[in-house]
């Protein structure tokens, strides 16, 4: 009898392997991670090399000066003259991607903030201020002042003591671990809801329940059937996204100079928390579906599952939260501002053990719950 | 041998959204099946035949009384109880994905059947159960009769020492039936104990040594096939359940 949740487990993985469904769900999800990592480099790079030519069209709805003209034309802006009303039709109809107004010494940039416009603004922020230090300059020059000693009485430079960052690469680099996370989340709810639910409403659980198995070697079996498979999508997941590292770093030039691959720790770090957050999100996935009647009520309670371990971390991310010890043991935050921490060099072993030693924790109390729970009586006909 | 006695099942059912009633799917039952023996248990639909079975077979539990086998019930003894239990009925499914042998060898190593018994035990039920032209078929291609052949050579992979069968024939060809039939009489002859539940009164009638009839989660009577028969003046048990019931109306 002491091998029950073994023999459960050897039957869960073969059922797992021969379903369609539940294949397709670990191995092509994590097919979406190259399409990310690289569809992300691909917009950051069309971003960063954006020609001047989509964004420098702008409308003047005032008489310019020489100097004004000169400036516009060194920086190759692209000027449309009209009064503010005609200007306004054509920003509309998108032939400009902003016009500048003025009333006497105060310009007004009008914008709606789409992209094009925003780049726009920058240009023409650019474009004023240029204007600005040549007026600046005119006038102490008429003064008998000498511009540079006024204009840079101070001058004030900025040296970062981090190392070295690319913003693009951190970005790229976290989003595809989060996505990692995602994966494993997905995969994890079919087979999940699959065995408790589904063996339920297949009416197999029947005849499971009058085998001499303890409801503990069940739930163990289920459990580890879960975990292996959400255990694979998450390494196959990690393997496809060290490769479309590996080939963003190649094909986009925003990454020149920098290196975008997970160094050794951050790979050795990510399998661990692949590994945790599997057996997480496993054990809360079938402590969920063990509890609903039907295969579709399963689905529902985990749904909101999938949203629940995206956007803590997300917003973690955002944010730039940096790990701690007590941030290691808030479940969905902690596994991915540990990974994101890593990568930003700050390796904390304690941290990495309280993220451990509470999925543990958290997962016993869940199976231990549902275990007392799985009586045949309960689990075949509660209503 | 098993022994019932009193034993009881307390339902709750909604009668409205917000109030619920109770009712009794069974009520006060008791008997006993001695070994080498074959007890039938009859009656119409909700009769409440299922409940007893899946009470004896530690599927649900009893909200009063008890069950024993051998002198062991399930609140100290289930694993062992188990052990020793095959349940079959009509609607017992299997995992389709799994092919006959691989579901065979799961059982037997979910019973504790060392592999080496085990595989003779295979070899004996393929011929025995004609299972040989689709051993290793994946259950979700095989018919309802070849499906419920492999039911049986499942109940039988560990050597059971008492049979819970729920209407194992219900929906079956009459060659499937018949094999059925006649692995029940073998295992009787073999010293087993079988609880063997039907709505068909002449395969009852045709098997079992003695015959319990419920009506509504009651016994209305119990004895063997000729005692009942005679005891209500009637040829055949179907007449004889008819003479109980005081005829064919038995709605609510």
């Amino acid at each position: 009898m002491k091998n029950n949740a073994w023999n459960i487990l050897k039957k869960e993985l073969k059922e797992l392997f021969r379903d369609k469904k539940s294949l397709s769900m670990m191995l092509v999800i994590p097919i979406f991670i190259p399409l990310l990592v690289l569809g992300m480099s691909a917009l950051f790079e069309a971003q960063a090399n954006k020609d001047v030519e989509e964004y420098n069209k702008i409308g003047i709805a005032y008489e310019m000066t020489e100097e004004e003209k000169a400036i516009a034309e060194e920086m190759k802006l692209e000027l449309m003259q009209a009064s503010e009303e005609e200007l306004k039709e054509k920003y509309q109809k998108a032939e400009i991607n902003l016009y500048v107004t003025k009333h006497e010494n105060r310009y007004t940039i009008n914008t709606d903030g789409a992209e094009n416009s925003t780049y726009a603004k920058r240009l023409v922020e650019t474009f004023l201020d240029a204007y600005k230090q040549y007026l600046q300059g005119n006038y102490l020059q008429a003064n008998q002042m000498n511009p540079t000693e006024v204009l840079d009485i101070i001058t004030v430079e900025e040296k970062s003591i981090k190392e070295e960052e690319n913003f693009f690469a951190n970005y790229v680099k976290n989003y595809a671990f989060l996505f990692i996370i995602m994966a494993i989340t997905v995969s994890a709810t079919y087979p999940a809801t699959d065995t408790t639910a589904g063996e339920k409403e297949r009416g197999t659980l029947e005849t499971l329940l009058t085998f001499p198995i303890k409801s503990k070697d069940i739930i163990v079996g289920k459990f580890l059937g879960v975990s292996l498979s959400s255990m694979i999508t998450g390494m196959i997941s990690l393997g496809l996204a060290i490769v479309s590292l590996l080939i963003a770093q190649d094909r986009f030039s925003i990454y020149e100079g920098i290196n975008l691959m997970y160094d050794i720790t951050a790979i050795l770090v990510a399998v661990l928390i692949i590994i945790a957050y599997s057996i997480f999100i496993s054990g809360l996935c079938i402590s969920i579906a063990s509890t609903s009647k039907t295969f579709k009520e399963a689905q529902s309670a985990l749904t909101p599952l999938t949203f629940i371990s995206f956007f803590p971390s997300m917003i973690a991310f955002m944010i730039e939260i940096s790990a701690t010890p007590l941030l290691s043991v808030i479940p969905f935050l902690n596994y991915t501002i540990i990974f994101t921490s890593i990568t930003k060099g700050d390796v904390s072993y304690l941290n990495i053990f309280l993220m451990f030693a509470s999925t543990i924790l958290y997962i016993s109390f869940v199976l231990t719950y549902i275990i007392k729970q799985y009586k045949s009586e309960k689990v075949l006909f509660s209503k | 041998m098993i022994k019932v006695e009193k034993l009881t099942k307390k339902f709750r059912k909604n009668k409205t959204k917000k109030e619920t009633e109770e009712f009794y799917a069974d009520q006060n039952i008791s008997f006993q099946v001695d070994s080498g023996e074959i007890v039938g248990i009859l009656g119409p639909n909700g009769a409440g035949k299922t409940t007893l079975l899946r009470m004896i077979a530690g599927i649900l539990e009893p909200t009063e009384g008890t069950i024993n086998f051998d002198g062991l019930n399930y609140q100290e003894h289930e694993i062992e109880i188990k052990q020793n239990i095959a349940y079959l009925s009509g609607n017992t499914k299997l995992y389709d994905t799994l092919s006959t042998y691989e579901l065979l060898k799961m059982c037997s190593e979910i019973y504790n059947v060392p592999s080496e018994i085990a595989e003779d035990r295979i070899k004996e039920l393929k011929k025995v159960l004609n299972l040989e032209s689709f051993l290793y078929n994946k259950i979700a291609n095989l018919s309802t009769g070849q499906t419920q052949r492999v039911n049986i050579a499942r109940c039988l992979i560990h050597s059971p020492q008492y049979y819970i069968l729920d209407e194992a024939t219900t929906g079956l060809d009459i060659i499937s039936s018949q094999i059925i039939l006649d692995f029940i009489k073998q295992e009787r002859d073999k010293g087993k104990t079988i609880l063997y539940s039907t709505h068909y009164m002449e395969e009852a009638e045709n098997i079992c040594n003695r015959v319990i009839m419920m009506n509504k989660g009651e016994i209305i009577h119990s004895g063997t096939p000729e005692q009942i028969k005679k005891d209500t003046k009637t040829t055949n048990l179907r007449d004889a359940f008819f003479e109980m019931i005081g005829g064919v109306s038995n709605e609510e």
